[in-house]
């Protein structure tokens, strides 16, 4: 390092410029998102109330829960959408981590700790809000659709195998899935663990989410 | 109906579109929903496309970044995204004519003083650069200055074009020495990238084009309620809802933004037959056709939620974890620091023992006492060694065995473990996971 302070300077600089750029689209994303979600959740609060207040008024029936199926459809995927969004913070926040360990280890620099630091505060990483709206939504799904009991370790299983019999799924149910997978893939024991590896990961229903037929991302035409 | 969400999801895109107009976000993917194995890539390489990697002009710059690009290559990728990664990488490297000059002159202007830089970021890492490095920082100013001498007067053009605000680029003279590289004009990079501010309203130094902001539930409530007052999100205007509101730093910029997305939430749902076909393909093709006559679309739901749920569990354990562990590194850091200070003030120390202290701790290089365990038992069993390590050295037993053993006490506090390291810690990985 003290061969060529100016290059290693400039050098470095530049890769703190180059990061930088990545942090900032990130947080222009994710708040992006964030507001769309934090609007997205109060209509959905709103329609609720509205179906509701329309049905013990005087609605019909079949209105009612055509109306409520259309709910249900939305905010479970309301909810997918939030959970992907924190799984964007969160992947984004673990690439930083890598690239400035192995910039550290190629240029024996020590930037990654303080800069890690920054990272932290981010808004991309700050995350408390989603979480939030996440739970709340969680707590709607199970009053307003499961109010039947049904739920048994056997039925999950069979449902998942009927899933791999047919059609690859799509959608937001499917980059859900490919977000588990990546997750138990990138914590897979690795050749440079260190201090501040994550330890490996044992998903619930690991064989479950690993029968579903995933599509490819990119649609081939 | 299309799920509500969608639609402000994907305008959320367009946004993005438009703003990061010459640089394509792929970061900003379609539907706002993520493949991740398109997203780590797009972290390296997307950005590379577009600038900042430097053409070979000078001499010792690439050498560096294109020693650093053989070298990623070479190592075993943790995964199959980063060796994506590393190929585009070096792909890209040799083929663009990029602004880094330009970027450069920027980013050096901003980094010997920590005035109002637009991206907070940006001053925040140049308060730890400038702290970890005066030498550098000198340097750097006098290179800066160099550069602007050298500079292409076509620049003095493009920086009046841009909206950033740094009065210290003073109208370059030409004279040939660095090449004179036409610097691509990348908007959005020039543009402050720090437009927004760690809480709800902008700094007020950035440009009026897209001041970013964050927006909470509170600030949106207010927000239907000055729209409410005026008469719905159709007969509200920006401006009578600016001042309905009254909220400091809410520029109208903020506010249309706000409008547009609530009045395309809103609407979605409304509008004519066409969407509601466009809803009902999209419900199928979500759910898959099979999947809802197999299993009925409740059960679809059910698993659905089932796998989301279980997602954002394992974020969260994932997320704590990430924190608990920087948190740890920091504290080391410190004490680091700390115990190096103390030494230093006694004077004379010789630095061999200090080294051996400090050297494996940053995380950088570590003998690998880790493999087979658990981090945090690593963690502790490390400190543990390196503990005794100084004793041993025979340097300044009190003072620095003392710090040490402080040190440890301390951090056996914090992780509650007790003599033999890390057993209580890893229960408790264990139990979380």
């Amino acid at each position: 390092m003290a061969a060529e302070p100016t290059k290693y300077g400039k050098a470095k600089a530049e890769f703190v410029y180059m990061l930088n750029n990545e942090i900032n689209k990130f947080n222009v994303f994710f708040m992006e998102q964030e507001e769309d979600f934090i609007i997205c959740h109060k209509e959905l609060q709103q329609r609720i109330k509205t179906v509701m207040d329309k049905w013990s008024s005087n609605g019909s029936r079949t209105e009612y829960t055509d109306e409520m199926a259309e709910i249900r459809n939305d905010i479970v995927d309301f909810h997918g959408e939030m959970v992907l969004l924190e799984n964007y913070s969160n992947i984004n926040f673990t690439g930083l981590a890598k690239i400035l360990k192995k910039y550290d280890k190629r240029t024996g620099g020590l930037l990654r700790l303080p800069f890690i630091q920054k990272v932290l505060k981010q808004p991309f990483f700050t995350i408390d809000l989603v979480s939030k709206l996440v739970k709340e939504c969680g707590n709607i799904i199970d009053e307003v659709l499961f109010p039947i009991e049904e739920d048994k370790e056997e039925t999950k299983e069979q449902k998942g195998a009927i899933m791999v019999a047919t059609e690859p799924v799509k959608g937001i149910f499917r980059n859900t899935v490919v977000a588990l997978l990546t997750m138990e893939e990138i914590r897979r024991v690795s050749s440079t663990k260190d201090h501040f590896s994550l330890p490996p990961l044992n998903l619930p229903h690991s064989h479950l989410i690993h029968s579903f037929q995933l599509n490819s991302p990119i649609p081939i035409l | 109906m299309l799920a509500m969400c969608f639609f402000p999801v994907s305008s959320g895109r367009e946004v993005m579109e438009n703003s990061a107009s010459l640089q394509e976000s792929s970061l900003a993917p379609s539907n706002g929903t993520l493949g991740n194995s398109s997203l780590s890539p797009s972290i390296v390489t997307d950005h590379m496309c577009a600038s900042a990697l430097p053409h070979v002009q000078h001499s010792h710059n690439p050498a560096f970044i294109s020693q650093s690009s053989r070298d990623l290559a070479s190592l075993p990728p943790l995964d199959a995204s980063f060796s994506q990664s590393t190929a585009s990488l070096i792909h890209t490297q040799g083929n663009k004519d990029v602004s880094w000059s330009l970027d450069r002159l920027q980013m050096f202007l901003d980094l010997p003083e920590n005035t109002p830089a637009p991206n907070q970021l940006v001053e925040s890492s140049t308060g730890v650069l400038a702290s970890e490095d005066h030498n550098k920082k000198t340097n750097w100013q006098e290179w800066a200055d160099d550069l602007i001498n050298v500079v292409d007067p076509d620049w003095s053009k493009i920086l009046d074009n841009t909206n950033v605000l740094n009065p210290r680029v003073e109208v370059p003279k030409p004279s040939g020495d660095i090449s004179k590289q036409q610097p691509q004009f990348h908007q959005n990079q020039l543009v402050p990238h720090g437009e927004f501010s760690s809480h709800a309203y902008p700094s007020s130094t950035a440009p009026p084009t897209k001041p970013r902001m964050r927006w909470t539930p509170e600030l949106h409530e207010a927000f239907l309620e000055a729209v409410n007052q005026l008469g719905g999100s159709e007969r509200a205007t920006p401006k009578g809802i600016l001042k309905l509101m009254n909220v400091e730093g809410l520029t109208i910029y903020h506010v249309k933004s706000h409008l547009q997305k609530y009045r395309t939430a809103r609407y979605m749902p409304e509008t004519s037959e066409g969407t509601s076909e466009k809803r009902i393909t999209s419900i199928e093709e979500m759910k898959s056709i099979d999947l809802k006559t197999s299993i009925g679309i409740t059960e679809a739901l059910r698993l659905q939620v089932e796998v989301q749920k279980q997602l954002h569990e394992q974020l969260e354990i994932q997320r704590n974890l990430q924190l608990r562990i920087e948190e740890q590194g920091r504290y080391l850091q410190m004490m680091f620091e700390k115990q190096k200070k103390v030494e230093d003030e006694k004077g004379g120390v010789p630095s061999s023992a200090s080294d051996d202290l400090l050297a494996p701790l940053p995380g950088s290089k570590h003998p690998p006492c880790n493999n087979g365990k658990s981090d945090s038992e690593a963690l502790e069993q490390d400190h543990s060694r390196t503990g005794i390590g100084p004793g041993n050295a025979g340097t300044n037993e009190d003072k620095s065995s003392s710090g040490v053993s402080t040190k440890q006490k301390m951090l056996e506090t914090e992780s509650t473990v007790h003599d033999e390291s890390g057993f209580s810690v890893s229960k408790r990985a264990r139990t979380e996971k």
